[in-house]
This record gives structure tokens, C-alpha cells and sequence, in this order.
């Protein structure tokens, strides 16, 4: 039976360790860590410059990320919207309704849920994945062909140094990812606490069960 | 317990100190738990969001007019106040229930016989502190439909009770208090900030 | 003084107990309801599931405070939950995770039932209640995971109501009428939501509630399988009993806290499941008119899945994945041997049990993948397995070599 009881928690460790099968285009690892606050202050200001014409977070509040990032409300919005907004109001782009058909033939997504829905390493290898066609001078992505969106990061690949491209690429997927899930900078931080307090009340009961159950006889 | 009458004392002792320890640290967790639920009834971001102080340019106020403005969903008043009005204020300590507003809600910057941080303007918000209706503004010394010898205030149409112009309650009538005053501040000459203090506790 | 307040006590019970069977009711069912001594690991799954129950009613009732069960605010009202509610993100999270571990939970507490033969007489009705629990559970997990209005919400509810048009002549009209639309749509969310939140757990209530009175009726089952009421002491208590509580309410308190443990890593550290509890094209609005390159149902559903595809016939496959649940109804009849456990059990039911548990894993398995012409074999060779198990039981268990079953629990 012991037997039986180790292979229970063996298939249901399984899935787990297998990710659902996804598109197989080979992705560069973003190895952002969303805990480096400085790393999220820079993505914040790079989202600003080079993705916030077109792209909006709308689920985001400025003030929530002065918050989490360390920033004041006054702060948070010079920084990324020069003192346009309020610090209650969403992110949103600062193109007008309705531009992004008539200049790129098709809807800007909202980045929001980005990283959510594709991941951090989609993002900065898409960041990273254009390359220039010079038969027909323009840009493609290689994980997305035909797409209209310009390579926003191409001064940084082409005059920066390759570590700073790479910095600012991995920079802004970190900042996605905060946005995907603001909460989660909370989370990590008590879930280890909840778990320290689960463990000392699993020793009291357990204690509590030996204490009871030296009455039974076997 | 009473079938184990068999058992050494000292495990019963052992067996006491451990559910009662189990128990502490069961309420504690249940206590901490309860957190997260209690607290998401809190106003949320979003509510929190909508209530964020409005600004208002008060240079374009007539005297003697008033403007609404809406604040977290409720009516604030602007009423600029000409010299007369202000004059009269002074006059009525004793028909009033709470004349230097000792028990009622104001900004300490605004606890004064005006009630405002300038004379000129009050700022009140329009909520009856009786049941919460919304009173008249009847400015006139007076006015045709009010009761004798009206001195010019508000008067709420629910129950009948009755405030001057500084907001302040008259005796012998249902509301307790005087009208709410909220926090505000001067951003400039022009324009006030409702919702918010002033920086350094006085007027800014 | 102790005792003054011990008779105001009793005084005070005694008022209650004159108009409520409060006492008995509590000796009936805890105090001196006596369950075997030998309860193992598979015994705490039981009072996990109703740990789990609770759960999902406390943060449900939390979560359609913020919730807007409509197409056009469906979707954002979760994204509010997630952002702007306090603590919005922890309740969404336990009640999310909570429905997978629902699942875990219930499927260790069913395999349990096979390995002792649980079902059987005279417990058959504390296994169709407990099978009701499970179909009603699978609908409620189904409607619940629609309603944060995801591409995965929107094309799972799209899939598995189609399965409803393929029945003849009534399908397509059934299947329109379920929606109360042309597509899912918002009235579709709207119905399931009411579903979702106040009729489903109410049936669900009803029927934990009598799959314990039944199961209090006949009194629990045992590793060893051993009727424990046949040997009685002078007083009329079984001897290898002993009092639900204080002993098994102490013994499920550690098996709680050890699973909450369990519960808290998942919710703090991995609350999408490795994509499996949450899955990643769900944090996408629904689209109508884009299906996502690839869609399985949620982990729990996917054994099921995997035989209906395994089927090459659109009909037929929906008759053979709603035959992999009916069947399981048939158990304490299609099992005749008469004894219980697996430890006196005979090769051919270990066997035929280790095939089947097998089966359900690797078709679980496989209803996650995209489908291919190798993993289709696949699935047919383990769909046919997993029914093999019921059609074989019957014959092997009949004239199955047992051993000696002991007196009493071991």
C-alpha cells in the first residue's frame, strides 16, 4: 500500500512538471525577476517612450504602480505621462480612438495581460526577434511575420551596446509582467509566511493526534 | 474525556495544554483569514478613484450665487458669500444649536464663525446630517416661502430643518448638527482643490 | 461556582434539546458515531472534500460581490477583482485553486472507494449519491469556469454544448436553447451564472448532506473491509470502533492543516496551475470569431475529453465520453465479489483496477495534448482499456481467488 501511496503523489506531482503544449518557436529566456523594483522603474520609463503611443495597460492605475514600485503619485505621473494624468486614472495609450486603423491597418492590443497570455519570454524575444530585410528595407518579427508593429527598440539595437539592448528588452517584459499581475509582488512576499504558520499548526495537531490516539490500541 | 480516567495524570495535563494550544493557533489563523474578507469591503481602488478631490474655478461665482460640484457622489456647495450675508452670520449665535461648530464635522481650518478658509466662500457639503436629503438654498433675507423672520440659509424639504449660510444648524429642528464641511484648499486664487487639505494644515 | 454555571449550562441545553435534537444529534453523528480504528492515508480525502466545499462557498459568496456576470463587463470585472478589490487577488486565487484541488481531492476519495470496495453492499447508495456529487460537481466546475469570459471560458462552453447538437433529431434545437442564443453569448453567462452561484450549489448542499446521512446509516467502510458492527462489546459497541470524535475530528484537523499547506504553495506560488488550473489563453477576452490555436478543457475534464475524441464519429464519441461517467454508477452491481478490499482481493481485480487507474491518467494525459494521428491510437488503446475494466469486471469477479478475510481490522 505504501507502494500505491508514493505513486499517488507521483502522478499527481506529474503534471506539474509538463507545460501545455504551445507553439514551438524557439524563445530566448527573458530571465526577468519581477522583485528587482529598480529593473521595473526602468521597464516603466522604456514603456513610456517606446510602447505607450500606441499601447495602453488600461487594467493599470498610476497610482498603484507608485505604489508598488516605490514611487509618489506626483512622481508616477511625470514620469510616464509628463503630468497628463491624474494619479487615479488608468494607463492608456496617447493615440486617439481609431488612429491605429488608419495608420497600421488594425487594432493596437491593450499589454495589460501580455505577459499572462503569452509570457515574459515571448515578450522579449519579440522584442528582440526583428530583423532587417534589405530587399525590401523594412523590418520583420520572427515570431510574428507581417506584423505592424515597427521595431520600436531599433536605435537601442543598432547604436546601444548588446547588453543594454538586451537590458532594456528583458526591463520592459519585467515591467509586463508586474502589470499582468500586480498583486503578485504581495503574494510572493506572504506566501512564505502563511506557509510558516501552516507548518506550526501542523505540528501542534499533529502532537494533538499522537496525544489522543495513544488511547487506541492496535 | 471521561473514558480515559485509565490514563496518567500527566498526559491529561499534556493532552489540555495541546488543544488548547491548537486552539489558540486554530482562532489565530481563522482571525487572520478573516482579513482578507472583511477588508475587501473596504471602497475599492476604483471607488477610491472616483472620490479623488475635483477642482472647481470659483472667479467666474457671481455673489450671492451657488455651484454644485460632485465629490465621492455627493453634492458640495460653493456659495460666495456677499459682505451683507457674512455681516448677518454674526447675529444669530443664539437661535443656533452649535454656533462655533464644537461638535460638528469641519476641518479645523474651517472651524471658525464663517466656517471657510476665506470669508467670502463656503464650501459645505449638501447632505442634510438629519437623514441625509438634500437641502434647499434660499439666500434671501426673508424669501416669500420660508417660515417668519428667515435670515437667509438652507432649508430641507424632508423634515424641515434649517441651516444658515455658514451651514450651521438653527435650534428646533430634527438635524443634530451642522453641515458637513469637507476638506479643501486653495490651488490658486481661482481655484479650489475639494477633497484634499492644504499642505501645510493652513491656507495654502 | 463551576457548578452553578455547569446547571445553567445544562439548563440551557436541556431548553434547546426540548425543541431540537441538538445532543443526539451531535452524539449520532460525532461523538458516538464509531468508525473503524484503522483508517489510512485515503481515509482523509472525505473531510477534505468538505474543507474544500466550504471554501468555494465562502470565497464564491465573496467574489459575486465584484463579479458582473455580463459579456460586456465580464471579463473586466475579474481584471477589477484581481486589481482594485482588496484582497481581491487572494479570493479569486483560493476559489480558483479550490476548484482544481475540488477535483484532486474527489478523485483520490473515488479511488479509495475502488481500492476497498466502498460501494459495495451495503453501501451502494452512499456511492450513487457520492457519483451524483461528482456529475453535479463537474457542471458547476464547468459553468464556474466560464464566467471570467476568457477565450477559454468562451470555446470550452462553445465545445462542450455543442456535444448537446449531436444528439439526433433534438440535438441542434437542445443545444440552441441551452445557450438562449445562436452562439454563447451573454445570456448564455448570464444563465450560468444563476447556475453557477445559487441552483448547483444548492443541489450540491442537498446531496452532501444525504451522501452522509446515508453513509452514517451503514457506517464507514475500512481498509481491511471488515464489517465492524458483527463484533459488538458488552456494552453493544463495536469493537474495532472508535468515537468520530474526538479522534478522527483530531486525526482530519492534521490532515486539514497538512493540505492547506498544500493549498497555500499553490495559491501563493503557482495559482495557474502550470497553465493546467488556469489556462493561459484565458487572460485573453472572449473573441467569437477567433478560436485559439489550441483548446483543452481544464485538467479535470480531460480524461473525458480524450475519449471523446478518440471517437471518429461525432455522435458516438458524446455517447462514449457520457458511457466513461455512467458507467462508474454501475460499479457496486458490475463488481460481484464478495469481498471488499483490495488487500484480500484476488490478481485479477489488482490487475484490472492498476489498468483502469492507468487509463484514466493517461487519457487525462493526452486530453490536454493536440490531438495527432499517434496520440489518437493512443487514446483509442486506453479508451478501450478504460471500458475494458467494466466489461471483464463482471465475468473475473465472480469467480475471483480471494484470501481469507481477518475477523477483525488489522
Amino acid at each position: 500500500m505504501k507502494v500505491l501511496q508514493w505513486l499517488t503523489i507521483c502522478v499527481l506531482l506529474m503534471p506539474l512538471s509538463l507545460r501545455a503544449a504551445g507553439p514551438s518557436l524557439p524563445l530566448e529566456s527573458a530571465n526577468n525577476d519581477i522583485q528587482d523594483l529598480d529593473s521595473l522603474k526602468r521597464g516603466a520609463a522604456l514603456f513610456t517612450d517606446h510602447c505607450m503611443a500606441c499601447h495602453s495597460v488600461k487594467y493599470m492605475r498610476y497610482n498603484r504602480i507608485a505604489a508598488d514600485l516605490g514611487w509618489t503619485n506626483e512622481e508616477v505621473v511625470e514620469v510616464m505621462s509628463y503630468g497628463q494624468d491624474r494619479p487615479v486614472d488608468h494607463v492608456m495609450t496617447r493615440m486617439p480612438d481609431g488612429v491605429a486603423m488608419n495608420v497600421f491597418g488594425t487594432k493596437v492590443p491593450d499589454l495589460s495581460l501580455m505577459a499572462r497570455l503569452k509570457g515574459t519570454d515571448y515578450i522579449y524575444s519579440f522584442l528582440r526577434g526583428y530583423e532587417y530585410d534589405p530587399e525590401t528595407k523594412s523590418w520583420d518579427n520572427r515570431l510574428l511575420e507581417g506584423t505592424a508593429m515597427p521595431h520600436v527598440l531599433e536605435s537601442m539595437e543598432r547604436h546601444g551596446s548588446e547588453e543594454a539592448f538586451a537590458q532594456a528588452a528583458r526591463d520592459i517584459s519585467n515591467f509586463l509582467e508586474y502589470t499582468g499581475e500586480p498583486a503578485k509582488l504581495q503574494r510572493l512576499d506572504l506566501g512564505w509566511k502563511v506557509m510558516l504558520f501552516l507548518l506550526l499548526l501542523i505540528v501542534v495537531t499533529y502532537l494533538l493526534k499522537k496525544e489522543y490516539w495513544r488511547d487506541i490500541k492496535h | 474525556m471521561s473514558s480515559n480516567q485509565d490514563q496518567p495524570k500527566t498526559s491529561m495535563t499534556r493532552r489540555k495544554v495541546l488543544t488548547a494550544a491548537t486552539g489558540v493557533i486554530g482562532a489565530t489563523g481563522a482571525t487572520f483569514a478573516a482579513v482578507p474578507f472583511v477588508s475587501s469591503w473596504q471602497p475599492s481602488e476604483k471607488a477610491r478613484a472616483a472620490g479623488a478631490p475635483v477642482e472647481l474655478n470659483i472667479s467666474k461665482i457671481q455673489p450671492g450665487q451657488m455651484v454644485t460640484v460632485s465629490w465621492r457622489g455627493k453634492p458640495v456647495w460653493v456659495v460666495r458669500r456677499t459682505p451683507e450675508m457674512i455681516e448677518r452670520l454674526g447675529d444669530l449665535d443664539d437661535r443656533l444649536r452649535d454656533p462655533n461648530s464644537l461638535v460638528s464635522e469641519q476641518p479645523e481650518y474651517c472651524q471658525n464663525p464663517t466656517r471657510s478658509i476665506k470669508q467670502e466662500f463656503l464650501v459645505v457639503v449638501g447632505v442634510c446630517t438629519h437623514l441625509g436629503c438634500a437641502p434647499l438654498y434660499r439666500p434671501a433675507v426673508d424669501s416669500p416661502d420660508m417660515a417668519e423672520n428667515w435670515q437667509g440659509g438652507f432649508f430641507c424639504p424632508c423634515h424641515g430643518s434649517s441651516f444658515d449660510l455658514a451651514g450651521r444648524v438653527y435650534q428646533g429642528v430634527p438635524a443634530p448638527t451642522n453641515l458637513e464641511i469637507p476638506p479643501y484648499h486653495y490651488k490658486s486664487a481661482q481655484v479650489i482643490r475639494i477633497g484634499e487639505d492644504p499642505e501645510e494644515g493652513g491656507v495654502a | 461556582m463551576a457548578s452553578t454555571q455547569q446547571t445553567k449550562q445544562n439548563s440551557l441545553l436541556a431548553w434547546l434539546d426540548a425543541r431540537y435534537p441538538l445532543v443526539s444529534t451531535w452524539n449520532e453523528h460525532v461523538a458516538q458515531y464509531y468508525a473503524p480504528k484503522n483508517f489510512n492515508f485515503w481515509y482523509f480525502f472525505g473531510s477534505l472534500a468538505l474543507l474544500v466545499l466550504v471554501n468555494q462557498f465562502v470565497t464564491g459568496i465573496w467574489l459575486t460581490m465584484s463579479y458582473k456576470p455580463s459579456a460586456a463587463e465580464a471579463f473586466s470585472s475579474v481584471e477589477y477583482i484581481m486589481r482594485d478589490v482588496e484582497w481581491g487577488w487572494l479570493i479569486r486565487y483560493m476559489h480558483s485553486t479550490g476548484a482544481s484541488a475540488f477535483f484532486i481531492v474527489i478523485y483520490l476519495h473515488m479511488t479509495r472507494a475502488l481500492l476497498y470496495g466502498s460501494y459495495k453492499e451495503p453501501r451502494e447508495l452512499v456511492w450513487l449519491l457520492g457519483m451524483l456529487i461528482f456529475v453535479v460537481l463537474m457542471a458547476e466546475a464547468f459553468m464556474g469556469y466560464m464566467l471570467p469570459w476568457g477565450q477559454m471560458s468562451y470555446w470550452g462552453a462553445q465545445v462542450i454544448i455543442s456535444l448537446f447538437g449531436a444528439i439526433p433529431v433534438v440535438g441542434p434545437d437542445l443545444a440552441t436553447w441551452i445557450r438562449g442564443d445562436f452562439i454563447i453569448s451573454d445570456a448564455t453567462l448570464n444563465r450560468f451564472f444563476a447556475l453557477h452561484v445559487i441552483a448547483l450549489p444548492l443541489v450540491l448542499l442537498i446531496l452532501v448532506f444525504m451522501h452522509i446521512v446515508a453513509l452514517h446509516k451503514v457506517g464507514s467502510n475500512n481498509p481491511d473491509g471488515v464489517e465492524i458492527k458483527k463484533l459488538k462489546d458488552a456494552q453493544g459497541l463495536p469493537k474495532d470502533g472508535i468515537p468520530f470524535h474526538p479522534y478522527y475530528t483530531v486525526k482530519d484537523s492534521f490532515g486539514a492543516a497538512v493540505f492547506m499547506l498544500f493549498f497555500a504553495f499553490v495559491v501563493f506560488y503557482m495559482p495557474t496551475g502550470g497553465g493546467f488550473f488556469i489556462e493561459p489563453p484565458n487572460f485573453e477576452p472572449a473573441n467569437p470569431l477567433k478560436t485559439p490555436d489550441h483548446i483543452a478543457p481544464v485538467w479535470y475534464f480531460t480524461p473525458f475529453y480524450a475519449v471523446l475524441r478518440a471517437i471518429p464519429d461525432k455522435f458516438l464519441g458524446v455517447l462514449a465520453m457520457g458511457a466513461a461517467i455512467a458507467v462508474l454508477f454501475a460499479m457496486p452491481w458490475l463488481d460481484r465479489c464478495k469481498v471488499r478490499s483490495i488487500r484480500y482481493r484476488g490478481l485479477s481485480y489488482k490487475v484490472l483496477l492498476t489498468i483502469f487507474l492507468i487509463s484514466f491518467v493517461v487519457l487525462g494525459w493526452l486530453g490536454t495534448q493536440p490531438a495527432s494521428p499517434e496520440l489518437t491510437k493512443l487514446a483509442r488503446i486506453f479508451t478501450a482499456t478504460y471500458f475494458l475494466f467494466f466489461i471483464i469486471l463482471p465475468f473475473t469477479s465472480a469467480t475471483e481467488k480471494t484470501k481469507p478475510v481477518p475477523e477483525r481490522v488489522t
